[in-house]
């Protein structure tokens, strides 16, 4: 396979209906799983786990999409060795269950079959918004279709999905599956109004004045994060953001440069060296500052991108960038802990350091509480933000954790605004009500 | 250097030099499958069944059953027996003998009347087999002069063994069908005909799975299907019981058995000899994984005699008889509680569940820290044992009497 092909490949193999068996005959279908109280987003994999031993795959996809809406993607990218896996206790014997390639074999097997699971009952009740359509902004909007709303999401980009779309690598997610469960938000009566950026092309103030009654504030981090050293303004000097947003929706046909430095320790660093070294950079190097232990970026991830052929190079933390002609031509780094110095040549860096949130206030109300770093101040359990018809979820407020847990605070924020909208429903009717008696007619 | 123990073993008054033999089937079908066999050690073969009768063979003609992913708990086959012209197979068998003097040849045949059965025995005397065995047990033939069909009536047994016997001088086995209740009485009805030995099980008769797709079972051929033998791990236990009650019946005292029916190991040919079987044949295992597994039967054999201080496999014949004893004579004057290693335990909570939805509730859980402990409802029927995942978990405990019953030493298993 040569290496473009490999960038827009899955890394990992699905599984055969056989091998799904045999990982399954593994579990040991415990009384009490401890792996489904690790789901944040409440997914259930001892009952789809379960489901599959008992050649009930159907079942088991029904399982799965009936608790995440993006049960295709989250089979993928989550990190399962911290959440569901480590509690497993199979563990206790040799290894923990595949729960992930698992969970995937069975949504693959949904898509493949044209399986529809999931089924939204007619839109009655109001109509609501969706700012941003990254893994949040579709579980909330997905679980208030479900619930009867007229949902709409908005989204500032040509194609929906957020970081799904835009940031992680083909090989661990390629796009086709979040195509497909886009397409099952889309099935739910989800409206997509895509190259809309609220509070630009159009402002809150307007979407009420459409009818829009409650929203969901779910739009991410979209500012990628620098630090002020020297060189920075110089070319070839990019962001992950920017980087991966290029390379993914061109299916990888992008110019790399010969020399690649990703600087950053976490998921988007790896997908970026991965991407830089699948579409031809010659040498790539990860500088990160801390250690491997502390490392926050996946394992297996880590491994994979060293067998690729990856340098990582730990310890050290950017001082400078060198130019010439405006262009970057070399990397200095000093020790993290120490006054080593480093100096690698480059033509191009890409800086994966963490990204920060636009201003909420620019995008959807003025009077929205937001901390320092522009997070969106809100209750992580509920949702609620200081203003009574927003909620927000997702990096917006948790300064970006997992896919799987903006699935569950999208989901959460969906409960939450319809418990608000079913309120104000009931004191309406109340106050109806007492008009009608005032007025004689009861 | 390891020594390896002596596996030879008289059968029928000829000396094997193991007991491992292949049975009639696919896997004995020509010289050069029964030369590539004995090179691989087996210690002798049943060449696939020979007859007057060709039989016309369907395609596909197999199926397996599964349990979660593990293929092969049971073969089916629809094979009848050899599709080559008889003087074929005789001309096979004669030069095996003659490659392979030492080896035993054991003739396979199946007539379809009395004057059938004594010209196959001829033929296959002249051939130069060391012993005759005759198929009553075939559960596809299709025709039922042949086959299981003759092996359900001990008048038909009775009397083609005399056809077989009264037509050679070599001692005649008698091939049993395990689709009959009491087995033993066939058995005795071809010893009174002549039979020097019985073999058993052929297959059961079987539908190992149902089609979804055109509703008939597996293995579908043009949209049909029928009822066939059945082999393999899945029957061992089945063929088990069958060589014991052979074994233990009076009038079949001093007969050898030569026990069939999923041996793929030695522990599974440690079983049948122990149960009173000489000689083991075997082919589901050999059509799975080839002849080679023939080598760990013998390595292993030899090994488990070494550690038990067998000297020879004759220590070994029928040595559980005595104690595989009537229900009515079992000691039922106590109860052996369980007893959980908390250290090794994993907390999946296996032995809860089935101790409450398949036994007697004796099994209290520990939901904080997800432990189990066993309670005095245990009635020690050990079902917690039999589920639970990790090797040495769960293990039999304390000895308990029932109440009046006089205490006395128990052998814990």
């Amino acid at each position: 396979m040569n290496d473009k092909k490999k960038y827009l490949t899955e890394a990992i193999k699905p599984y055969t209906p056989l091998l799904a068996m045999e990982e399954a005959s593994r579990c040991l279908l415990c009384h009490d799983a401890p792996c489904s109280k690790g789901c944040p987003a409440g997914t259930n994999p001892a009952k789809f786990i379960r489901s599959i031993r008992f050649k009930n795959i159907k079942g088991a996809a029904e399982t799965i999409r009936k608790a995440n809406i993006l049960g295709g993607v989250c089979a993928r990218i989550c990190p399962y060795d911290k959440l569901c896996e480590e509690a497993c206790s199979r563990t206790g014997i040799d290894k923990p269950i595949e729960i992930g390639r698992l969970q995937r074999f069975a949504t693959d097997f949904e898509q493949a079959i044209g399986m529809k699971i999931l089924e939204a009952p007619e839109a009655t009740k109001e109509k609501v918004a969706v700012i941003g359509s990254g893994p949040a902004g579709l579980a909330a909007a997905a679980n208030l279709a479900l619930m009867g709303y007229k949902v709409t999401i908005f989204e500032e980009k040509s194609t929906p999905g957020g970081v799904l779309t835009y940031g992680i690598v083909p090989s661990r997610l390629p796009q086709n599956i979040v195509d497909q469960e886009i397409r099952y938000v889309k099935d739910l009566g989800v409206e997509f109004k895509l190259d809309c950026k609220v509070g630009k092309d159009i402002t809150l103030d307007e979407l009420k004045s459409e009818g829009y009654v409650a929203f969901v504030l779910s739009i991410g981090l979209q500012q990628p994060k620098l630090i002020n050293i020297p060189g920075i303004n110089l070319e070839g000097v990019t962001t992950a953001i920017d980087f991966l947003a290029a390379a993914k929706p061109n299916n990888g046909n992008i110019d790399v440069s010969q020399n690649v430095i990703v600087i950053g320790g976490g998921d988007v660093a790896m997908d970026c060296a991965t991407t830089a070294k699948l579409l031809g950079a010659n040498k790539v190097s990860i500088v990160y500052r801390r250690t491997y232990e502390e490392m926050p970026a996946n394992k297996d991830e880590v491994r994979y991108v060293s067998e690729l052929g990856v340098n990582i190079i730990y310890g050290f933390t950017p001082k400078e960038i060198i130019g010439d002609n405006g262009k970057v031509v070399k990397l200095k780094a000093v020790g993290f802990k120490d006054d080593s110095l480093l100096e690698l040549k480059a033509d191009k860096i890409i800086f994966a350091i963490g990204q920060i949130a636009e201003n909420s206030k620019e995008i959807a109300d003025l009077n929205i509480s937001i901390d320092g770093k522009n997070l969106v101040l809100a209750n992580e359990e509920t949702c609620e933000t200081n203003i009574e018809n927003i909620f927000a979820a997702g990096d917006v407020v948790n300064e970006g954790k997992t896919v799987v847990e903006a699935v569950a605070a999208g989901k959460a924020a969906a409960d939450s605004l319809n418990k608000y909208l079913t309120s104000l429903r009931e004191v309406q009717s109340d106050d109806t009500e007492v008009v009608a008696e005032k007025k004689g007619v009861k | 250097m390891v020594k390896h123990k002596d596996l030879s073993i008289e059968f029928c008054g000829v000396k094997c030099e193991n007991p491992f033999f292949l049975s009639s089937s696919p896997v004995g079908s020509n010289y050069d499958m029964c030369s590539k066999a004995l090179e691989t050690g087996w210690g002798g073969i049943v060449y696939k069944t020979i007859g007057v009768y060709i039989p016309d063979e369907c395609s596909p003609r197999f199926d397996n059953t599964r349990k979660e992913a593990t293929p092969f708990l049971g073969f089916k086959n629809m094979e009848q027996i050899s599709d080559k012209p008889l003087e074929k197979n005789l001309e096979m068998m004669a030069k095996l003998k003659k490659d392979y003097p030492d080896k035993i040849l054991i003739a396979s045949i199946m007539g379809e009347n009395e004057e059938e059965w004594k010209k196959l025995s001829k033929l296959v005397t002249e051939v130069g087999a060391d012993i005759i065995e005759c198929n009553f047990s075939c559960p596809q033939m299709t025709s039922s002069t042949m086959g299981s069909d003759v092996g359900q009536n001990p008048e038909l047994v009775k009397k083609y063994t005399q056809s077989v016997c009264s037509a050679t001088h070599l001692p005649v086995m008698a091939k049993m069908t395990p689709n009959i209740g009491n087995m033993e009485i066939p058995a005795i009805a071809a010893v009174k005909g002549g039979a020097a030995s019985i073999s058993a099980i052929n297959t059961i008769k079987a539908i190992t799975r149902i089609d979804f797709n055109h509703y008939t079972a597996m293995p579908v051929v043009n949209g049909k299907s029928s009822i066939s033998g059945y082999s393999g791990k899945a029957v061992k236990p089945i063929s088990l019981r069958f060589i014991a009650q052979m074994a233990q019946h009076p009038d079949l005292a001093n007969i050898p058995l030569s026990g069939i029916g999923g041996i793929e190991n030695w522990e599974d040919a440690a079983e049948f000899l122990m149960v009173g079987a000489r000689n083991l044949q075997v082919t589901t295992a050999i059509m799975q994984y080839g002849y080679r597994i023939v080598e760990d039967m013998i390595s292993g054999l030899s090994y488990f005699m070494q550690a038990k201080g067998f000297n020879s496999l004759d220590e070994m014949v029928g040595i559980a008889l005595d104690n595989i004893i009537p229900a009515e004579e079992i000691d039922r004057d106590f109860k052996i509680i369980p007893k959980i290693d908390e250290d090794v335990c994993v907390g999946c909570g296996r032995c809860y569940i089935s101790c409450y939805d398949g036994a007697h509730q004796a099994i209290e859980w520990d939901e904080d820290n997800r432990r189990p402990s066993i309670t005095d409802d245990c009635v020690g029927c050990h079902l917690c044992m039999n589920v639970c995942p990790i090797e040495g978990c769960i293990t039999p405990g304390e000895v308990k009497f029932k109440e009046g019953r006089d205490p006395h030493e128990v052998i814990v298993g």
